[in-house]
Formats: C-alpha cells, sequence, structure tokens
C-alpha cells in the first residue's frame, strides 16, 4: 500500500483527537469514592446518602454564590478546574463487602480519596484497607468513638463522635436538674453493633461519672422480628428518661411495641440514627411528640444563615426530603475532602492526607452548626459541636446548648 | 420477676408465635408436597405486606378488609411462580436439590431488587387502620389488637386447612401426591395442577400473615428476611411436611424466644429458639410431628 498525502492527513487527525481527549480525560476529573448500603436492610439511607453526595458535588462543579469552599469556583482550581466525579459503591451493611467494595474502589476505579459509610462496622473495615492503600477516608456520618482511636494515618472526620453526642445530653440532664427537674435513673436501649455498644459504653461511663442510676441496660439484637421482652424490662425499669441507640426498623418497632405494651417514658434522649430519620415519624410520628435526640445539624440554622435553606433546597429537589442529621453530614463531608483535594493540588493519597491534617474551615462556612473544621492528631474534629434537636409539632427545633437553642424544652414529653 | 411479667411474657410469645405458624405454614406445605424448601418465602411474605400497604394507600381498603384480595393475589402469583420457574428448576436432570435451591434463592433476590426499584427502600407503614395501634388491658396484662387478630386468624386458618385436606377432593389429592407422586399421576391426577395449586395454597396462607402484619410491622424490601429465618426453624422443628407441625412449631418458638428473654440478655433470645431446635434434632431428627 501506498502512502498518500490524504492517508497522512486523516492519520494525523485522528492521533490528535485520540491525544486530546486522553489528556482532556487525565486533567479535569477527580475521582472520589462513595461507599453506602445502597441495598439491604438500611438502603433508603444509601439512596438518600447518594442525593446529598450529588448536591455537594453539584455545588463543587458549578458556579453558585454561597459562603461555602469551592461552591464559588468550577470544579477544583488548585487542579485546573478539574470536576469531581462521584463512584458509589454498595456495602449492603456488611463489613466484609464493605472491605471488597472499597478494595475494587481504589484498585479499578483509581478513586483518590473515600467517604462513607454509614454503619460504623463497616467504616472499621473500609478505612483498614484505605489506610493499606494510604488513601484519605472520611467518615461522613458515623459517629462510634472507636473509629478514631485505632492509630491510622488516613482516618477523618468531621462530625461529633458518640461521646460528644452523650456529653451533650448529660450536660443538657445537668442543666435540666438545676432547674428542679428530677433525673435520677436512665434506661438504655441498644442495638448489638459497634454503633450501639460503642454508643452504650460512652452513656454507661457518663452515667456513673456523673451520678445517674442505670436501671435498665437491654442490648437486643438489630433487625429483630420482636421487640416484645426487651420492651417489658424496660416498662418494669420504668427510668425518667430512655436512652435508645437504634436504627430506623429497630426504631419504629421499638415504638409500636412501647404503644401495644402501654409503656409511656416520661422523656426519650435518643442517640440519633432511626430517630432522625422521616420514614420513623410518618410512622410513628404521632407517639413522639417532645421526643428529643441529638444532631449535628438543625434546620433552624438557616434563620442565621441563608445559604443552608438555599442548599437545603437543591437537596429536597433530588431527594424529596429535608436535610436531616445524616444528609447534612454526608454533604459536609463531601465538601471537606474536596476543599482538602483542591489545596493538595494533587490526587496521591499523601498529599491530600496533608492537606487534610492542615484543614481550617471556619464553622460559617459550613451548613452544620460547628465551631470550625481542624483535624486532631487522630483525624477527629473536636470542633463539631452537637445539638439536641426536640420533636414538637411535626418539626424539629434546636433546645441545647443554650446558644444555638431556638426554643425551651418541653420536660416531660407529652 | 414478678407473676405479671411471666405472663405476660407468655401471652405475648403465644401470640407472636401462632403468627410465626402462619408464616411457616406455607412453607411447610410445599415442602411436604413435593420436597422443595422455598428460599422465596420472606419475600412472598413482603410482596403480601406491600400488597396490603398500597391496596390501604390508594383504595383507601382496610388491611382488614384488603386480606382476602391479598390472599387471593398471592394465591395466583404462588400457583404462576410454580408454573413460570419452578416448573422448569425441577426438569433438572443432575444435581437436582442446587438446582431447585438456586432457582429459589435466586427468584428471592429478584424480587427484593424489584421491591427495591420499584417501591424504593423507603420504609412504609399503615399508620391508620382499624386494628392497629390499639390494645387491651386485662389485669395488667397488655394484648395488642392487630396481634390478638392475628392470632385468631392463624388458628381459624389451620382448621380450615385441616379440613381441607383432610375433607375435599384437592385435599386428598394433595395428600395422595405427597405421599407417592408417581401412582398418583397413574390413577389420573394432573401432577402439574395440583402442585401449582399447592404452591397457591401456600403462597396464600403467607398473604394471609403479610396482610395482618402490615398492620404493626414495618414494610421495606428486606423485611422477610428474619422472619423467613424464623419460619425455616418453625418448620424444621414441627417437621417437614407437617402443617400441624407448623402450627405446633411456631407456637414454640414463640414461647421459647419470649421465656428465653426472660432469663437471658434479650440480645441472645434468639439462642434459646436454636438451642431447642438443636435438642429436637439430637432426639426427633425429623422434627416433632415429621411424618417423613
Amino acid at each position: 500500500m501506498t502512502i498518500t498525502r490524504r492517508n497522512v492527513l486523516l492519520g494525523g487527525v485522528a492521533s490528535a483527537a485520540l491525544l486530546t481527549t486522553a489528556a482532556r480525560a487525565q486533567a479535569k476529573e477527580v475521582v472520589i469514592g462513595v461507599i453506602y448500603p445502597l441495598s439491604g436492610a438500611s438502603a433508603q439511607i444509601g439512596v438518600d446518602a447518594q442525593r446529598a453526595f450529588e448536591t455537594a458535588a453539584d455545588l463543587i462543579n458549578n458556579k453558585y454564590d454561597f459562603d461555602l469552599p469551592l461552591a464559588r469556583d468550577e470544579g477544583l482550581p488548585g487542579l485546573g478546574g478539574a470536576k469531581i466525579r462521584l463512584v458509589f459503591a454498595d456495602h449492603q451493611a456488611d463489613p466484609q463487602k464493605g472491605r471488597a467494595e472499597a478494595e475494587r474502589l481504589i484498585t479499578q476505579e483509581k478513586v483518590c480519596a473515600i467517604v462513607g459509610t454509614y454503619q460504623s462496622a463497616v467504616a472499621v473495615t473500609v478505612s483498614q484497607i484505605c489506610e493499606r492503600y494510604q488513601i484519605p477516608f472520611l467518615s461522613a456520618d458515623n459517629s462510634s468513638p472507636s473509629l478514631h482511636r485505632r492509630g491510622l494515618k488516613y482516618y477523618f472526620r468531621a462530625a461529633p463522635h458518640d461521646e460528644m453526642f452523650s456529653q451533650a445530653m448529660f450536660d443538657f440532664f445537668d442543666a435540666l436538674k438545676k432547674k428542679g427537674q428530677k433525673i435520677e435513673t436512665l434506661s438504655l436501649f441498644h442495638e448489638d453493633t459497634i454503633f450501639g455498644t460503642d454508643s452504650a459504653n460512652a452513656q454507661l461511663k457518663l452515667a456513673k461519672e456523673r451520678g445517674y442510676k442505670v436501671v435498665a441496660d437491654i442490648k437486643y439484637r438489630a433487625n429483630s422480628p420482636s421487640l416484645t421482652a426487651e420492651v417489658q424490662q424496660l416498662k418494669a425499669a420504668d427510668a425518667d428518661v430512655l436512652m435508645p441507640s437504634s436504627y430506623t426498623t429497630d426504631g419504629i418497632l421499638l415504638v409500636k411495641t412501647m404503644a401495644e405494651l402501654g409503656y409511656k417514658p416520661k422523656a426519650i434522649v435518643a442517640q440519633d440514627a432511626g430517630f432522625s430519620e422521616k420514614a420513623l415519624y410518618d410512622a410513628v410520628g404521632d407517639k413522639l411528640e417532645g421526643v428529643i435526640s441529638r444532631g449535628s445539624f438543625s434546620l433552624d440554622l438557616a434563620a442565621k444563615r441563608p445559604m443552608v435553606g438555599k442548599i437545603n433546597e437543591m437537596y429536597s429537589k433530588r431527594s424529596g426530603k429535608d436535610f436531616n442529621d445524616y444528609s447534612s453530614r454526608q454533604f459536609m463531608g463531601l465538601i471537606v475532602m474536596a476543599d482538602a483535594i483542591n489545596r493538595a493540588k494533587s490526587t496521591e493519597g499523601d498529599k491530600i492526607r496533608q492537606a487534610l491534617v492542615a484543614t481550617n474551615m471556619p464553622g460559617d462556612h459550613t451548613i452544620m452548626p460547628w465551631k470550625d473544621v481542624k483535624f486532631s492528631a487522630e483525624g477527629q474534629n473536636e470542633d463539631a459541636d452537637p445539638v439536641l434537636l426536640q420533636y414538637v409539632g411535626k418539626k424539629f427545633v434546636t433546645i441545647f446548648p443554650p446558644q444555638a437553642a431556638v426554643a425551651d424544652a418541653i420536660w416531660p414529653m407529652k | 420477676m414478678t407473676a405479671e411479667t411471666i405472663i405476660q411474657s407468655l401471652a405475648s410469645g403465644l401470640l407472636m408465635g401462632l403468627l410465626y405458624g402462619l408464616i411457616a405454614v406455607g412453607l411447610s406445605l410445599i415442602f411436604g408436597l413435593m420436597n422443595i424448601v422455598n428460599f422465596a418465602h420472606g419475600e412472598f411474605l413482603m410482596l403480601a405486606m406491600y400488597a396490603t400497604f398500597f391496596l390501604f394507600t390508594f383504595v383507601m381498603l382496610d388491611p382488614l378488609l384488603s386480606m382476602p384480595f391479598v390472599a387471593a393475589g398471592m394465591f395466583v402469583f404462588g400457583a404462576a411462580i410454580y408454573l413460570l420457574v419452578v416448573r422448569f428448576a425441577m426438569r433438572a436432570k443432575t444435581n437436582v436439590g442446587m438446582v431447585q435451591i438456586f432457582a429459589t434463592f435466586g427468584l428471592a433476590i429478584v424480587l427484593r431488587g424489584l421491591a427495591q426499584y420499584f417501591f424504593t427502600p423507603d420504609y412504609r407503614s399503615i399508620t391508620h387502620s382499624w386494628l392497629g395501634g390499639k390494645t387491651m388491658s386485662i389485669g395488667g396484662i397488655f394484648l395488642p389488637v392487630p396481634q390478638l387478630v392475628g392470632a385468631g386468624l392463624s388458628i381459624f386458618a389451620f382448621v380450615a386447612l385441616y379440613f381441607f385436606i383432610k375433607r375435599t377432593d384437592f385435599g386428598r389429592a394433595l395428600e395422595a401426591t405427597r405421599e407417592d407422586a408417581g401412582a398418583v399421576a397413574l390413577v389420573g391426577i394432573d401432577q402439574n395442577r395440583v402442585f401449582a395449586l399447592g404452591w397457591g395454597l401456600g403462597s396464600a396462607l403467607v398473604g394471609l400473615a403479610g396482610a395482618i402484619m402490615a398492620t404493626f410491622f414495618y414494610i421495606y424490601p428486606d423485611v422477610g428476611a428474619s422472619f423467613a429465618l424464623i419460619a425455616y426453624v418453625v418448620v424444621a422443628l414441627g417437621g417437614f411436611g407437617s402443617v400441624f407441625g407448623a402450627f405446633a412449631g411456631g407456637i414454640l418458638v414463640g414461647l421459647v424466644e419470649a421465656t428465653t428473654a426472660l432469663v437471658m440478655p434479650p440480645s441472645l433470645k434468639a439462642v434459646g429458639i436454636y438451642a431447642v431446635y438443636l435438642l429436637v434434632v439430637f432426639i426427633r431428627p425429623r422434627g416433632l410431628f415429621g411424618s417423613i
């Protein structure tokens, strides 16, 4: 075959086209892994989380006029305007599937960072894999305190953990006691994975330190078909405060069973999880007037910081729901991670880690009631102040701490 | 521990146990008929709960009224599953057991996936039904009305099933097919028809259980999993293929579960169930009332 001028020209055009697409793909995309339960018992959480992460990615990749890191730029300016691409993986609430999916994200999808995971038990395995591959992992919404105490260098958490949350609860009890309320006895009700166990351990320790008597400490199997026996014991103990640490399914069943067995606790102060899910209030909200849950987010904040309301609208357009304690933390998780990648000006794990360590994000540049985002040597943000929210008239109002409160607590609950 | 807590535990255990029996009997019936364990049994329960939920949400039909429709719908569904899936799985020449296990197991995963896709993974509840949220108190013992009705329904279903099997032609054909499918074919009974009707009947029974459970339990695509596990134990405990065994097994599991929680931490209440099951396996491997 003779090489004509036309052939040369064609070949040149073709290879030029190939080159440019290759170059484009390389520079303009930062791939972040997002690992959540997208099927199985807590699929609903994962699907809502997807919408929260997509909202955050939209804010980062496009121009918005918000006081939030990366909102005013298109993409990551530190990487020449590179856009964020999210790769979602499904761990089905199974730590072993989480491990396998994390490995796949890192080796096959070439993600430069991972955000996850809802269940703390899964965060344990995912963060171990990330440590091994030196890929930064950020717990968007895991709250078990043991997570950041494993000496991992690539583990970060911007949100509070259960000891901080529980501490806020006991500060609240102390404050109520000073006002003359009688709070002496507590009942703990917690599920049997790392979330419930850690939460109960923190609460037991605090109760002992501050002189509250734990009259029932009930551990139950998650997703039980029946909680009758458990509720009977709670009823027999009849403590001044019932403190559940339950995911949505068990939370619904707990409240229904309490009503069936004629148990009306004087007050419920919940460790979040199921008790900040819309599904639970849709199902049994009429029995929960006055329930208190800890949280790291409150829509009240929109009054002081209008962007919170606007970003919430963006999220609710996607999901049909308002931001709750989880979706808000998931949203912030990606923003914090993207901010670090932007400052690292690199997608190398070690550089991103260094940038995360140097994070200093003022609280009013977030959608959370936090003082700021700074990571301790263990990767925990100690300045993430939790709040307590009370369910009154079909919505949540912030009742504690005083500087964030918009209303006084109704105590005991109705 | 007062007498009141013990009586309350036993009462709650009995109510729950009768319901477990009703959930399990369809499984037992199908197994007895053709030696197939339906691994999608929990998903059948889930579909029945969703059907009840949707009839309530869109047609405003109370679960008590929609129950016959749900059961009828499940009958058709169960028969269709036999004709479209199980019938073909049974034609396998080698590894018959495995093929059958994976056919129904795969069906379970497909049904769960479809439910999540079409119904979303949101947790649903029927908030205001005639039964839901009502409870009776007799001398300090609380009996939730939905479970009470469920228990009554379960007893009624078992009695009806007993007479159906013993007194009707189809019931006798069912019994005969269970005993010797080959001989039955010789006397001109269409085996396929009996099997399809058996699947229909088994599914209709779990449909009844699903309709009543929808009044007090949350509904989501995976809801069947934990109940299916209990149903397998109930069937194994009561005796494979024995209808009365499922009844007794259900009550036993309910009572053991409730009493275990009295003496051990509630997180270990499943241990009691399996301990009793192991005991039965040692003493009587075919189950308490097993005939095969």
